[in-house]
């Protein structure tokens, strides 16, 4: 009958008659509609009934679990935290590299307590690391000098307790952005004394004096991340980037100032061992990095890194029994929890129980 | 459906400004249908071939895959990490780096920077006459390239290597990274054990 797209009701019955046998089977026995529309698949319960493959074998894509689907973010608050930044020329992290928990962060969850992680210095780094989807460029633009000022006037607009500040990778400036970085958290400070500042900073090239300007500026936790373990840290991160640099980074923050709180983060499912992850969690521990985090790395483009393994939720408390068995304060461990994800709710939550047991 | 369509003559293409779907086009003889169809590179192409009487001594031309011309196809052969052969067919001018992402190669992590000279994940190594037939390599691909693991006499960075004619055929060699090197010795152990 319809035939604009050449096809009649016969026709269409015949293509499906020529499906193979166990093709048949399977969309007889397979999901329908209604398992769709009942919202059943995306049920907890039936995590451990997936059965699509978690480990990617050569040539092979892995298809996404169903615990990392998340919702297309909209809404109110969503759309406000947007055009504030946008009207402010700000930049955020969120966008940026593309995190699947933007919708949940901005969106504010049930205590209607957003959370966005500013990204400092543009929204364009000089090192092109192959997990990263932020935009790359050789030289990029000059930075803003009003930035400190317009990050501070936002976030007091927003009246956050707990922010995170990040930035990208500015190797063509000559500090690398520290001072830029200092200045930010000192306006933040001065509008507002009780804020909780968290800086999740590059290496700045190994330049310790850099990491001390931005150490000493007044924030509350000092973040720099490994990304990975030291076996595949040349694979994942840029050549300019290794293991050694950033666990010195973490120690001299800590060295100059003895009160900060540092903290790291891992992503799993690159291709590491277990055994890698445990010699790594040790290592940072040795450093006395205070907090971790361990989350899933998922592929941003096709011009980036491959998930070579989805790691069960399962697995990822596992590590967060490990982690608390080895000493830091706390160990944010999930496939979807990256570095600033809920950041303010574990510190303060942290702290909280801290002073508690210390008044008891 | 029949439309009655103008008839343009081939040698007239490049100074006018046309629509191709509108015309059928004259050429003096079929070798020049490939031209012809080059110079028509608007990204039309129609879909059936239209095949029209006229007069003697010039032979229409055929439209038939228009985007397609053997002329400016050129073969290009990647040999993947783990040994694995992929070829595809690329444009004059486009960069390697562009050849692998466009025509979805089975590279991963091939390209990081987005071709702007801020990393060296599209590091390929040539051999060492194709190497020789490139345009010189400036400072700012040297630094980038430096970076580089496995570096050879012969490596480039496949977004700064623009495909040309003479490249058909050409095989390129991506290099391998520092966790399949370690696999390769782990599994060599393994074996000799």
């Amino acid at each position: 009958q319809d035939s604009r797209c050449g096809l009649t009701g016969a026709g269409y019955r015949g293509i499906l008659c020529s499906l193979p046998g166990e093709k048949k089977e399977f969309l007889q026995n397979g999901p329908d509609l209604q398992d769709f529309v009942s919202g059943d698949l995306s049920d907890k319960s039936r995590w451990a009934e997936y059965k699509g493959n978690l480990k990617r074998e050569k040539g092979e894509r892995l298809h996404l679990p169903p615990w990392l689907k998340t919702k297309i973010p909209m809404g109110k608050n969503y759309n406000k935290l947007k055009n504030t930044l946008r009207s402010l020329n700000l930049h955020t992290v969120c966008e940026e590299a593309r995190c699947p928990n933007i919708g949940e962060c901005w969106g504010g969850g049930e205590y209607a307590t957003a959370t966005a992680t500013i990204m400092l210095m543009g929204d364009t780094c000089t090192r092109g690391c192959r997990f990263c989807s932020v935009k790359t460029a050789r030289s990029p633009p000059p930075l803003d000098p009003q930035e400190p000022h317009n990050t501070a006037r936002a976030v007091a607009q927003w009246g956050l307790d707990y922010v995170v500040l990040t930035s990208v990778d500015r190797d063509d400036l000559p500090d690398g952005g520290a001072e830029h970085f200092a200045k930010t958290v000192l306006h933040l400070k001065e509008r507002n004394p009780k804020i909780l500042v968290e800086c999740l900073t590059p290496d700045f090239r190994g330049d310790l004096k850099a990491v001390e300007k931005v150490a000493l500026s007044g924030l509350d936790v000092y973040a720099h991340n490994v990304e990975t373990v030291p076996a595949l840290q040349r694979k994942v991160r840029d050549p300019r980037a290794n293991f050694e640099q950033s666990i010195r980074v973490l120690k001299h923050a800590k060295e100059v100032q003895p009160g900060v709180i540092s903290k790291t983060s891992l992503m799993l499912g690159l291709g590491e061992t277990d055994e890698q992850i445990y010699a790594t969690m040790k290592l940072l521990r040795e450093a006395d990095v205070d907090c971790l985090t361990l989350g899933q790395y998922m592929q941003p483009t096709k011009r980036h890194l491959k998930v070579e393994e989805y790691i069960t939720p399962e697995k990822f408390k596992y590590w967060e029994k490990v982690g608390n068995d080895l000493g830091f304060h706390y160990t944010a461990s999930g496939p979807l929890v990256r570095s600033s994800y809920k950041a303010g709710e574990f510190f303060l939550k942290n702290l909280v129980e801290k002073r508690k047991t210390k008044a008891i | 459906m029949y439309t009655k369509k103008k008839r343009v003559f081939a040698h007239v293409l490049p100074l006018a400004n046309i629509r191709v779907s509108e015309y059928i086009v004259l050429v003096r003889n079929p070798e020049h249908c490939c031209q012809g169809s080059s110079l028509l590179q608007t990204g039309h192409s129609a879909k059936r071939p239209q095949l029209w009487m006229c007069r003697k001594g010039w032979t229409p031309l055929i439209f038939a895959n228009l985007s397609y011309s053997s002329k400016d196809q050129v073969t290009i052969h990647f040999i993947n990490r783990d040994g694995e052969r992929l070829t595809t067919t690329a444009k004059e001018g486009e960069s390697l780096l562009e050849v692998v992402v466009n025509h979805n190669l089975a590279i991963d992590g091939f390209g990081a920077c987005e071709g702007t000279l801020a990393c060296s994940t599209c590091h390929l190594i040539f051999d060492k006459d194709a190497f020789q037939k490139l345009d010189a390599i400036s400072d700012e691909e040297l630094d980038m390239l430096d970076l580089a693991y496995g570096l050879t006499d012969t490596s480039r960075l496949g977004c700064q290597v623009c495909v040309k004619k003479w490249m058909d055929g050409l095989t390129v060699r991506v290099p391998m990274d520092v966790s399949d090197m370690r696999k390769q010795l782990e599994v060599g152990k393994q074996s000799k054990q």
